[in-house]
């Protein structure tokens, strides 16, 4: 609970607008390197008031799945702090070498 | 103490359910769970609880009658589904898409704390005591008597079905191009028999969640990661009796990545 009322407070503190919900990028589903990793805007814009700069400005780009065309968009790198793994490291979020099912949704739930 | 005697046959059984608390603690402590008789007020059915902790205490302990003696545990946490192996095992082993060897199940908790799903890989376990190849009338699939890998002989095979009502893990589908039922045997015909070290599922794994080796090889993966207690091992429908070679574990801590 702390971690989300500090995230939302360094949100409010830096006055970053919150995105429209239509307009926030939807549902991502990564195919590399494997396939069915879910990463939901709906989640981590709406549900945890995430601004959008903290991602964007910083590791990914506007465009979807543009990631994981770099060579190094794995879990390794993940656990190094790059990617996902900047704030899943265990104190922002939950750390990216627990809870793989929760973004490795599966084939069976829908995606590529 | 004085030992209070009784006579069983003029006792009648008060029932399990009416064991005090206390004695059933006890019991309980000294790794035994009541089972039978409990008459005037003492217990005289317990039996080991050891099976419970432990996925058959013979595995556990002991030998292994197969040399090599083939089997498998599973990393529950690691299985993000990628179905990987399935494709592996469909590709190697020329499944056709009715059909599966191995496949990924699946539970959703949504209001779990933490981890909110979680997928279980099956696959043939390659009973000790298959139930499959008690029932075949025709002796079309069987034991390897030199590896313990559970196998099917084609040719022999009549396509009752008998075999899939006796599998309690649905590991088994008809093939109708062979016209028989097929399973899978470890990759043994494809993979193994050829000098590879792993099955298709196994190798093609990115997460190291299937580790597949030999049960007698002590300084092997398979080994070590079955006779230690410092993760849970279990098996899948320990009460249908066939003591599975295929275990399941998850990881303690956190999965390291290479």
């Amino acid at each position: 609970m702390k971690k989300y009322l500090s995230i939302t407070a360094i949100t409010l503190f830096t006055a970053m607008p919150i995105v429209a919900a239509e307009n926030q990028g939807g549902e991502i589903f990564y195919t590399k390197e494997v396939k069915t990793v879910l990463f939901s805007h709906k989640l981590h814009v709406e549900k945890r008031e995430l601004s959008c700069d903290l991602c964007h400005a910083r590791n990914f780009e506007m465009k979807a799945l543009k990631a994981q065309e770099k060579l190094d968009f794995n879990m390794k790198s993940l656990m190094e702090g790059k990617y996902c793994g900047t704030c899943h490291n265990g104190t922002m979020a939950f750390a990216s070498n627990t809870r793989c099912a929760d973004c490795h949704t599966g084939v069976k739930r829908g995606g590529v | 103490m004085k030992q209070h005697k009784h006579d069983l046959d003029i006792s009648s059984n008060q029932g399990v359910e009416n064991v005090p608390m206390q004695e059933r603690r006890q019991f309980l402590k000294m790794g035994l769970a009541i089972t039978g008789i409990f008459a005037g007020g003492t217990i005289f059915s317990a039996v080991s609880v050891i099976d419970r902790v432990f996925a058959s205490t013979d595995e556990f302990t002991a030998k292994y009658p197969y040399k090599p003696h083939y089997g498998m545990i599973l990393f529950q946490n690691r299985c993000i589904d990628c179905e990987r192996c399935i494709e592996a095992c469909s590709e190697t082993n020329h499944v056709p898409h009715e059909g599966y060897r191995t496949r990924i199940l699946m539970k959703e908790m949504p209001d779990a704390v933490g981890l909110k799903r979680e997928f279980t890989p099956v696959l043939c376990n390659h009973c000790n005591i298959p139930q499959c190849t008690r029932v075949c009338p025709t002796k079309a699939t069987y034991k390897n008597s030199e590896n313990g890998i559970v196998m099917m002989n084609i040719s022999k095979c009549i396509g009752c079905l008998t075999c899939q009502l006796g599998c309690p893990y649905n590991a088994r589908y008809f093939n109708e191009e062979k016209h028989a039922v097929d399973k899978c045997n470890f990759c043994f015909d494809t993979r193994l028999s050829k000098g590879e070290k792993l099955t298709a599922c196994a190798a093609t794994c990115p997460t190291g969640c299937r580790v597949f080796g030999d049960l007698s090889d002590k300084s092997g993966d398979l080994y070590k990661a079955v006779h230690q207690l410092e993760r849970p091992i279990w098996v899948l429908r320990p009460e249908a009796g066939t003591r599975p070679n295929v275990f399941y574990t998850k990881d303690v801590l956190p999965v390291s990545f290479k």
